[in-house]
């Protein structure tokens, strides 16, 4: 090859054409790789999350480290991941749904479902099954007030969900004068938590993995990309007045959207409230609360804030890539520094997302 | 010009139309609301209607309506920033600081505490303006920065034993001129100023022209970026007078000083008529809306109903107004 | 006299098409200079060019005696060339004064002086011959027609030099175009030079003072406006030699597959009648403004009528919305392609499947993607939609492309009733005449065809029957055979008239 390259150039005038021409082709090679990692928003996230992976090796052999950042950890600390990636699935299904959709109350509904969920499992002595089932019922019913605020009343989300998010929060404390419920029957709840051996001697997951945060990725990566419901979903968000004259009800697709984000808080509630074995009137609200961090995973994740872009794939790989650095931050740093850390992180890291986002828009608008 | 003569009667009817327009509909109607509101609860109740009461309501909703006050003007651009809780802790706990182990005076703490503000504000509106990323994920960006860099000045503590070198800004005796309290007096100076800023100055129109349309009004010649950086700013300069207020009489500054913040901001000024969509809303109907939120904590604590039902009704409010002005906008377009 | 805009030798090219072929165009001050031709004549674009949004590929501009840079809409502002667009493009929470003088406010000690802005405003406004006391309205409050009216004022206190008026009169009524052409008027007397553009061929023998006809990209006419008849302009604007291969075909004799009594919708159209038999081509005509899309869009259920009949089959219905129009069988394909018709980040596969997902799913609920793929992949052959692949996201297409997969979306279930609005709006001449054949070929299988549509030549070749909408009724009706002028002149006015009422009731006595 080497010798191919040398010699091109005493050819002398009939490859000038050719040599000039080649150049650019190599440049643009580069520019290609580039640009797809740039526009496609999951390569680009493996690639990140490979290279923390990588670097907290790194750091680990190096014994910068106070625990080690081994696989072990890594599983463990999946428990941090599933409620984030489960709530930044449903900030994907309203922010797809476009004309501003966004979903502050979250937060509020985890609380608030997660009170009923603990007033049925531990003071009405109800079983497991119709109390999860009845759990996810008031998350839908959470959700669908959004919904018919946002699609049918024409509030603008952003107003509709804070409105939402306030009264939903207030109920959650009032319903139990501010206290928590951790009778025992909540407390027998965290065996769902319990860690799972795994076989081939890999370190053991916890149990809600399997039995929450998998089964929803995969039925919302189902909704999104196989169901009719999907399509509509997108093609509203995409461009709302081409759906109405492709015969789609706008508002009706809009209004499953939000109901469909409260049915994923009311799925969140239930794995709170067993992970800490106690509903806590707060759970989804204290501190910043549980939709800052959706909604930033989400937009980390490729999701578009003008709507009808973003992908399930995008959003799951994000949620990894959060807890994963959070975690490795956690061990980096002593005592509470870990978590202030934490926040710089996110803040930088959804900065950083959303200036990718834009610059991916306008490239794809430009061409 | 051809033709240069008004009749004085003509620009006299003219005159009152301008004025009629000076305070909007929304206002008055909130302003009803208020007042009724009062009448019910100074009837329901002996304490309401007490000069503590009311000393307390304007003291507690100062920082919220100072705050709104840039709020408004930010979301007239059809922005919003929701960082604000975090840019009160930084500024807060560096004055609490200086004011304690450097024993600064007051004005140099009101000057840090507004440059600190200007700074933070000032670095929203670049990256909303130059970055052209939408103004909310930009704040929710800034929130954590901000929260995570006031968490590094705390350096794991809670700030104790401020001294009172503030107090004519704090709650108490010495923080009240006249029976009304000195941070609501500065609230009422602000929001004069920037009603006035708003409504009579070029730039200040010009904020209502970016939330309209911002690339028609490029076009036509506004300074789109130079607005936006200044209404990000004001906010964070703002914000710095407000920490300077909860700061007030000194003691303990907590680690999560002004958490939730910004949500009751946004509450007060969409309640007080200014629309999310930008193009639209008042600094008077900012300060309605935050003595509206004032009013309804304040009746909570009094009918002695749990105080966590206090949201719940603001909530109820954000509906009722933005219901409202919805209904009212439709009506107009199909006339 | 001087002339104060002058363009020589303007070239355009876009892609394939050759959009101005050497153009000179020149405007002086005190005149109205009226620019008419076709949709696709090159008027656009070469308004695209004074008004600085484009840059010509030849020739030179020449402003007030001065060159002008092409391509920069601040140096055309600059120089005192301003352009009113069909969208007035005001700010609707400040007052009609501020949004004139938004950007150069008049100040007193720093502050907007309220006082005297409204007296220059008000001053404008009597100048002009428009209301004065709108000063203080917020322009929210005002009729879009008077939000048109104020945009043309806005540029007119701007010391415009030249005004370029882009379809004024589209949206406005007779009272409204008298106030317009008052303005206009009192700017000309003022010095200002005026390029009016319109459809509307009977207001041009009221309005200007010279006419300039463009057709396929170059200038055939430009003579001062009293030398020309508006039968002449017609003629001049459609040519003689246009005349494309004539389809004839044949109605087979049936029940109608549509019938339309008395529609009406307040402000757009009223008392609309007629049918369309199955495997018929009926064209609605008329110009930009005259109600034809309203009508379009009321039988599809977008913006309902508030009265009259629809009969499909037999069955009088009401449709208020597309999926009532769906059920009864009617297909739209909508004007604006890329607001009302594409989803351009997504894939052909997406944009052809999203009407007509309960037909492509399984249980109504799964996707079924083996079909969606082969019904895209039919389309891409079957009527020629040039892309790599059913995946490839529609907005890379070209905009004749872009149609196509829209017109798929209505063509996967073969509809009774096909309505087609702008079927070739932007869309180059290759695949223009591809769309032409297949919505023939549509009709010959026996669907009923609306198209509706401003460009002439194409609702001549394309409808058995053509239907001539103004002002929002039908006032004419040709078989297939017509001249473009007779259909011209009867949507547009004919005579030389005082009125516009004259004019117009000369033309319904003539079309008769």
């Amino acid at each position: 090859m080497s010798h191919s390259v040398t010699d091109k150039p005493t050819q002398a005038p009939t490859g000038a054409d050719s040599a000039p021409s080649q150049a650019p082709r190599r440049r643009i090679g580069v520019r290609e790789v580039l640009t797809f990692l740039l526009t496609d928003r999951v390569a680009l996230l493996v690639v990140l999350l490979a290279v923390l992976l990588v670097w907290m090796n790194i750091l680990d052999t190096g014994g910068y480290l106070i625990a080690p950042y081994d696989l072990a950890y890594l599983f463990t600390s999946l428990e941090m991941a599933v409620p984030l990636c489960i709530l930044a699935l449903a900030e994907l299904i309203v922010i797809v749904s476009g004309r501003g959709g966004i979903d502050l109350s979250v937060g509020a509904m985890v609380s608030l479902a997660g009170m009923a969920f603990g007033f049925m499992v531990g003071e009405w002595g109800w079983p497991l099954l119709p109390a999860v089932a009845a759990c996810l019922v008031v998350g839908a019913v959470l959700g669908a007030i959004n919904g018919f605020l946002v699609a049918y009343l024409g509030f603008p989300a952003l107003i509709a969900t804070l409105a939402t998010y306030y009264a939903y929060s207030s109920l959650a404390l009032v319903s139990n004068d501010n206290a928590p419920i951790s009778t025992q029957p909540i407390q027998d709840l965290n065996s769902l938590t319990d860690p799972v051996a795994l076989p081939f001697g890999l370190p053991s997951v916890p149990m809600q993995v399997f039995t929450f945060a998998l089964p929803t990725v995969l039925l919302v990566w189902l909704l999104m990309n196989r169901t009719s419901y999907g399509r509509k979903l997108y093609a509203v968000g995409t461009n709302d007045t081409a759906a109405r004259f492709a015969n789609l009800s706008v508002s009706w697709v809009r209004f499953r959207a939000y109901l469909l984000s409260g049915l994923l808080s009311g799925v969140t509630a239930v794995v709170t409230v067993a992970q800490y074995a106690s509903a806590r009137p707060d759970a989804g609200t204290v501190g910043n609360g549980m939709a800052l961090p959706a909604i930033t995973i989400a937009v980390l994740g490729g999701v578009a804030i003008a709507g009808g872009i973003g992908r399930v794939g995008g959003v799951v790989i994000a949620a990894l890539l959060v807890t994963w650095l959070n975690a490795g931050i956690l061990l980096a740093f002593i005592g509470s520094e870990g978590s202030q850390y934490q926040l710089f992180a996110l803040g930088v890291v959804l900065i950083a997302s959303a200036l990718l986002n834009t610059y991916m828009v306008r490239r794809r608008g430009g061409t | 010009m051809a033709t240069t003569m008004t009749s004085p009667a003509r620009s006299g009817a003219k005159t009152r139309r301008v004025t009629a327009r000076a305070v909007e509909g929304q206002e008055l109607a909130l302003a009803g609301v208020l007042a009724v509101l009062w009448l019910v609860l100074s009837l329901v109740t002996d304490t309401f209607l007490t000069t503590s009461n009311l000393q307390n309501i304007l003291f507690t909703v100062a920082p919220i309506a100072l705050i709104g006050i840039g709020m408004t003007a930010v979301i007239v651009t059809a922005g919003i920033d929701v960082s604000v809780g975090s840019s009160l802790a930084v500024a807060a706990v560096i004055v609490a600081k200086l004011l304690r182990d450097a024993g600064v005076n007051a004005p140099t703490a009101l000057l840090v505490a507004v440059g600190v503000g200007a700074v933070l504000g000032l670095i929203n509106g670049v990256v909303v303006a130059y970055g052209r990323i939408h103004a909310i994920i930009v704040t929710f960006g800034t929130l954590n920065l901000f929260r995570f860099i006031s968490l590094r000045i705390f350096d794991s503590q809670q700030v104790t034993g401020v001294p009172d070198t503030l107090e004519f800004l704090g709650g108490g005796a010495a923080g009240r001129t006249l029976g009304v309290p000195n941070a609501w007096w500065l609230v009422m100076a602000v929001g004069a100023l920037v009603w006035l800023y708003m409504r009579y100055a070029p730039t200040g129109r010009h904020l209502y022209a970016i939330g309209g349309d911002a690339t028609a009004a490029r076009l036509a010649g506004v300074q789109v970026e130079r607005r936006l950086v200044a209404v990000y700013t004001l906010t964070g300069v703002l914000v710095g007078l407000a920490a300077c207020i909860s700061i007030g009489g000194g003691g303990l500054v907590q680690q999560n000083i002004g958490t939730g913040l910004e949500l009751q901001v946004i509450a007060a000024v969409v309640i007080g008529g200014t629309s999310i969509i930008g193009g639209r809303g008042t600094v008077l109907g900012t300060l309605l809306g935050a003595l509206l939120v004032g009013t309804v904590t304040s009746a909570v604590t009094l009918l002695q109903w749990p105080s966590e039902l206090t949201a719940l009704f603001i909530g109820i409010f954000i509906l009722i107004a933005v219901g409202v002005d919805l209904i009212r906008e439709r009506r107009r377009r199909s006339r | 006299m001087e002339e104060l805009l002058a363009l020589t030798g303007i070239h355009k090219r876009y892609g394939g098409v050759q959009a101005l072929r050497g153009v000179d165009f020149d405007v002086r001050p005190g005149e109205v200079h009226a620019l008419v031709g076709e949709n696709g004549a090159g008027k656009s674009t070469l308004i695209k060019i004074i008004s600085g949004a484009e840059a010509p590929d030849e020739g030179t501009i020449m402003m007030g005696g001065t060159r002008l840079a092409g391509g920069s809409t601040t140096a055309a502002l600059k120089a005192g060339i301003a352009t009113v667009y069909q969208e007035p493009q005001l700010f609707g929470e400040l007052s009609v004064a501020e949004n004139v003088f938004l950007g150069r406010e008049l100040r007193r000690r720093r502050l907007v002086d309220w006082t005297a802005q409204r007296r220059h405003v008000t001053d404008l406004l009597k100048r002009l011959g428009l209301d004065p006391a709108i000063a203080d309205v917020r322009v929210a409050d005002l009729p879009v027609a008077e939000q048109q009216l104020v945009s043309i004022a806005k540029a007119f206190a701007h010391r415009a030099k030249v005004l370029i008026l882009d379809e004024p009169s589209a949206i406005l009524t007779d009272a409204e175009i008298e106030t317009l052409f008052g303005a206009i008027r009192a700017m000309r007397a003022e010095g200002v030079g005026i390029i009016y553009i319109s459809h509307r061929l009977d207001e041009l023998t009221l309005i200007a003072d010279r006419v300039t006809v463009m057709r396929d990209g170059a200038i055939v006419a430009s003579r001062r406006a009293d030398e020309l008849s508006v039968h002449e302009i017609a003629e001049l604007m459609v040519g003689r030699a246009l005349e494309t291969q004539r389809v004839t075909r044949e109605v087979p004799d049936a029940p109608p597959a549509l019938s339309v009594r008395g529609l009406r919708r307040a402000r757009q159209f009223s008392d609309v009648t007629f049918h369309v038999l199955p495997g018929e081509v009926v064209g609605l005509y008329g110009l930009v403004g005259s109600g034809t899309g309203a009508v379009a869009r009321a039988l599809y259920g977008i913006d309902p009528a508030d009265g009259g009949e629809v009969e499909i089959k037999g069955r009088t219905l009401r449709l208020t919305r597309p999926a009532d129009a769906v059920a009864a069988g009617i297909a739209m394909l909508p004007a604006n392609r890329k607001v009302q018709g594409v989803f351009a980040s997504k894939s052909i596969a997406f944009n052809i499947s999203v009407g007509h997902l309960k037909l492509l799913s399984r249980f109504r609920f799964w996707v079924d993607r083996r079909r969606e793929r082969a019904v895209a992949r039919d389309f891409l052959r079957r009527i020629a939609i040039k892309a790599p692949s059913v995946s490839t996201p529609v907005g890379t297409l070209s905009g004749g492309n872009q149609q196509k997969v829209v017109l798929a979306r209505s063509l996967v279930e073969r509809p009774e009733i096909l309505v087609l609005e702008e079927p070739t709006q932007g869309v180059d001449i290759g695949a223009k005449e591809e769309i032409h054949q297949i919505i023939l070929d549509l009709a010959n299988a026996g669907s009923a065809v609306l198209v509706v549509s401003t460009d002439l030549p194409e609702v001549l070749r394309l409808a058995d029957r053509v239907l001539v909408l103004r002002d929002g009724r039908i006032t004419a009706e040709f078989p297939r055979g017509a001249s473009q002028a007779q259909v011209l002149a009867a949507a547009a006015g004919a005579a030389e008239h005082t009125s516009l009422d004259d004019a117009r009731e000369a033309v319904a006595e003539e079309v008769g």
